[in-house]
């Protein structure tokens, strides 16, 4: 945990399915997606840090004409999910019906997950708790 | 010290010297047969020679493009472009801010004359978009998010805008008919404009059409790909008098930046770039959103616009919806908003976008809006966001007679 993060290895890490945020080694802030810089003090210097994996829905929406390399996954969820460490994650939600996004309620729990896409990409995910 | 009366923004930079003399715009839509060059001259010759400027007057150029390099295969634009218009040996720079290329290209310009560096200049925008397939138009568009770590994942431009949506509507009970009343005014307005895209009135019923993109975006909310150019031209105080009668001045101007990713901003129903952007040219001119009399903001989706009027302060948070439906947005509204049809009915040619904005509020200002005239014309603001509103610039804009 003491190597110095890196967007390679972060990519990597979610190929792997071992999902690690970044952390401010000067006030301790947990920050995803990588950053050069801590939103919370502007500190430079990070570290791995591991997350328990339980989060938020804060919002989402389905999309349905993707790009060529998504389109055969489509329609798929993508929602904005508040881990409990403060940070903010854009990922894959799966678990929630696509016919029914009416009914997919906000601030609900969600738990990290990986999903295997048809373009061979394995995503960061949250599905119901 | 004695207050300054006036408040006229930070570092004491009231600007006081930037004028609107002429402004133009191609037709948008799908311009058959049309380069990226020829457009960009059409516009800069109705607003140099047709308006009486002589192109030897110009001195610089300020030129928005976004992604040509993805439509045309072609970069460093600048003195292509002016080369094509009759301005080869200029000073010509490309400004890039995705959607608010147009705008920032616009900021050069006042920068420039303000500075006393020039006192005739250009500041144009082009873009060519359907040359390449709907397919790759939309690959190139979703360059304006960050590629890495969201687009990698699937998420459309749409989709971001689609996610904004959502919260919107959980927190303040927006509806999909809310926002379908936008489009219909937005294709209203453009009915009588025969520069726009569609000119097509459609009922709240067609806008409603369940047809996906991200949901609850459907297709009547989203704005079009298109072709066009739009430019302006800019002078000092002095230089002015030798062109018209009756400038248009640039009385503040704001430029604010946010998270290219949406997990990166604590708030979803409300952009921070653009109530940044507007409080720095509200304060520089020392005015207030009651001052304003209309508005012409970025309605790449019916949803940014409900969010955008709200956020150059028009209206409180979550009350933009019931402007809409209250019809205070309309062209015979209290305050319009968009009245020649915005983004969404005249089409978004996105480097040309910010500067068509200017134009749009130029002839508005002049009382020249034939039936798309505001009915109190006097003070305007343009508000251009770039991609999911990491960009963001907001001008204030005052009838010099006024």
């Amino acid at each position: 945990m003491s190597e110095k993060p890196t967007i390679e290895a972060y990519k990597k890490n979610i190929q792997e399915e071992n999902f690690k945020a970044y952390k401010c080694t000067n006030c301790g802030a947990v920050i995803n997606p990588p950053s050069g810089s801590c939103y919370n003090c502007g500190g430079n210097v990070m570290e791995w840090a591991t997350v328990s994996g339980k989060g938020t829905l804060i919002s989402f929406t389905i999309i349905t004409i993707a790009p060529e390399e998504f389109q055969k996954e489509a329609p798929y969820y993508i929602g904005i999910v508040e881990l409990e460490e403060g940070t903010r994650v854009t990922a894959r939600l799966k678990g929630f019906d696509v016919e029914n996004p009416a009914g997919v309620e906000l601030n609900i729990p969600v738990l990290l997950d990986y999903e295997h896409g048809e373009s061979g990409n394995t995503y960061l995910a949250f599905r119901p708790e | 010290m004695e207050p300054c009366p006036r408040n006229r923004g930070a570092g004491n930079l009231p600007l006081d010297k930037t004028n609107v003399v002429s402004g133009a715009m191609t037709k948008f839509g799908k311009l058959e047969d049309v380069t990226l060059r020829e457009m960009f001259a059409e516009a800069v010759d109705k607003a140099t020679l047709g308006a009486g400027i002589p192109k030897k007057d110009i001195q610089a150029a300020f030129i928005g493009t976004f992604i040509p390099e993805m439509f045309i295969h072609q970069g460093h634009t600048a003195p292509l472009l002016l080369d094509f218009a009759g301005l080869k040996g200029i000073s010509g720079t490309r400004h890039e801010a995705a959607c608010a290329s147009g705008a920032t290209a616009l900021r050069a310009g006042i920068m420039a004359i303000e500075s006393g560096l020039y006192d005739t200049v250009l500041v144009a925008g082009a873009e060519k978009m359907t040359s390449v397939s709907t397919l790759l138009a939309t690959e190139a568009l979703a360059a304006a998010a960050d590629d890495e770590f969201e687009a990698s994942i699937g998420l459309t431009f749409p989709g971001v805008f689609g996610i904004a949506t959502v919260a919107h509507m959980r927190k303040y009970c927006t509806t999909e008919e809310d926002m379908a009343r936008v489009a219909v005014k937005a294709h209203k307005n453009a009915s009588t404009n025969p520069l726009a895209q569609f000119q097509k009135e459609i009922t709240l019923e067609k806008a409603m059409k369940p047809i996906y993109v991200a949901w609850p975006l459907k297709l009547f909310d989203c704005s079009p790909i298109s072709d066009g150019a739009a430019a302006i031209v800019l002078t000092s105080n002095e230089k002015a008098k030798e062109y018209t009668d009756l400038p248009v001045k640039i009385i503040g101007t704001g430029q604010a930046s946010d998270s290219m990713n949406l997990s990166g901003r604590s708030e979803l129903t409300s952009f921070q770039s653009s109530v940044a952007a507007s409080k720095q040219a509200y304060k520089m001119a020392g005015l207030e959103p009651k001052d304003m009399d209309f508005a012409v903001v970025h309605d790449c989706f019916t949803i940014a616009e409900i969010i955008a009027s709200e956020d150059i302060g028009f209206f409180k948070p979550g009350e933009g919806v019931k402007a809409v439906n209250e019809g205070i947005t309309a062209l015979d509204g209290d305050k319009p908003i968009n009245p020649m049809g915005g983004l969404k009915a005249v089409g978004h040619p996105v480097g040309a976008t910010g500067v068509k904005q200017a134009y749009v509020v130029y002839k508005e200002l002049l009382g020249e809006a034939g039936p798309n005239q505001v009915v109190n014309h006097d003070v305007g603001l343009m508000h251009n966001f770039g991609g999911t509103g990491a960009t963001c610039v907001v001008n204030i804009m005052r009838r010099a007679d006024a």
